[in-house]
């Protein structure tokens, strides 16, 4: 998948990784699944509020303020879209 | 949080000279030290070890740096030190707000607390004479900006938009222009975005204000000009980005276009273009600052060239 193809034709864990790599300000090359939340400088409390915005902008879900806090890294924020039936098979 | 008590010229004339000192900005001095029977002093520092009143007349930095001196500096040498400001124009309501703004080198200090509260606030209409047209506008630009980006702010709480989407409605009927219902208007803009956030509007006059004054030490390039320059970009922005301004005008009965219409009259396409080299320099900066992650739309590196764009509009 380009870079640069339209939102629309993204895969959702493509969408996700441009998501945590804008919000985060990460370098693309430092992203994978696995990232923790204490891996990245940038997630602080203000990096919260960013991510669960830009959550709320690209899958339309938005975020309890117990999921917001309680996310400890990427695997968790897929875990709680997936229960809400966005999936990110493939 | 407490409120600093309102008053008016002639009770500040009251006020015993004695142990009281004046620091105003050079606008306003020689009309405020002339009314009061007062000279300015021109630095904080040169408060006598005995005086137990400070009133401050001038603008938002001058404000919020008595606010600060009083509540950090001065408890050290008079705890009792009474602090009464009058602002000389309108704007950022830094009269009754507990946020303090400072200038640093490469940017601005953020502080937040009840101790930064005045203990009363003058106001004073007569100032309005010595605003020029040009200050005037940018002063509604900054009193607009903080009132849109709490609004949209993902902070904000539905009873705190709901007196936001009161205040936008009398807002709209005020010209962008001197007019002392400003004062009252800014203030409680300001009262109302400290219990939310701002957003990149705010992020971009924070860190842009240094390098533009550096660069253009004659030009009024303050908070308050970047603020009135960058709100209608930056609304497009957040309007493109999502619908959530489209969905909350609608829910809180906003007439959108009167606001579309005030931020058109706000924008000034060429200062824009003079801003837009520091834009593009300082653009990771201006990603990483408080105000900037509390947008009401996520805001993405690539969105550079969005508002970039609109120079050429």
């Amino acid at each position: 998948m380009s870079a640069l193809a339209p939102a629309g034709l993204m895969t959702n864990r493509k969408k996700l990784e441009d998501l945590v790599v804008d919000v985060f300000l990460l370098d693309p090359k430092e992203f994978h699944l696995d990232l923790k939340r204490e891996e990245i400088e940038t997630w602080d409390s203000l990096g919260v509020v960013s991510l669960a915005v830009g959550v709320q902008e690209t899958f339309g879900h938005h975020f309890t303020q117990d999921e917001a806090v309680g996310i400890t890294g990427i695997r968790d924020i897929i875990g709680i879209l997936e229960a809400r039936g966005i999936s990110f098979d493939a | 949080m407490r409120s600093p008590k309102t008053r008016d010229l002639a009770w500040l004339k009251t006020i015993p000279k004695s142990a009281a000192v004046l620091r105003a900005s050079a606008s306003v001095q020689a009309r405020v030290g002339a009314e009061l029977g007062l000279p300015s002093i021109s630095s904080f520092g040169d408060i006598a070890a005995g005086a137990s009143t400070l009133i401050v007349a001038g603008g938002g930095c001058l404000m919020d740096e008595a606010k600060h001196f009083r509540a950090r500096r001065r408890p050290m040498l008079n705890p009792m030190l009474n602090l009464i400001l009058v602002p000389s124009i309108w704007g950022s309501g830094a009269e009754t707000s507990p946020i303090t703004v400072l200038n640093c080198e490469g940017g601005k200090r953020i502080a937040s607390g009840d101790e930064f509260l005045p203990d009363t606030v003058v106001y004073w209409p007569e100032l309005l004479a010595t605003v020029p047209p040009a200050r005037a506008k940018h002063a509604c630009g900054d009193a607009w900006a903080h009132t849109l980006e709490a609004f949209l702010s993902p902070l904000a709480s539905d009873s705190l938009r709901g007196q936001l989407a009161t205040l936008i409605g009398e807002m709209l009927r005020l010209p962008l222009a001197a007019d002392p219902r400003w004062f009252q208007a800014s203030a409680r803009a300001a009262a109302l975005q400290a219990g939310a956030s701002v957003g990149l509007v705010h992020g971009i006059a924070h860190v842009l204000e240094y390098p533009l004054r550096a660069r253009y030490p004659g030009e009024d390039w303050g908070h308050a000009r970047l603020c009135a320059i960058f709100l209608l970009p930056v609304m497009r922005l957040n309007r493109a980005a999502s619908p959530k301004w489209a969905d909350l005008a609608r829910q809180y009965a906003i007439d959108e276009a009167a606001v579309w219409h005030v931020l058109h009259q706000l924008f000034a396409p060429e200062g824009l273009a003079a801003a837009l080299p520091f834009l593009h320099e300082n653009w990771m900066q201006i990603l990483r600052d408080p105000c900037t992650r509390t947008n009401g739309a996520l805001i993405r590196p690539r969105h550079l060239s969005e508002i970039a764009q609109q120079a050429a509009v």
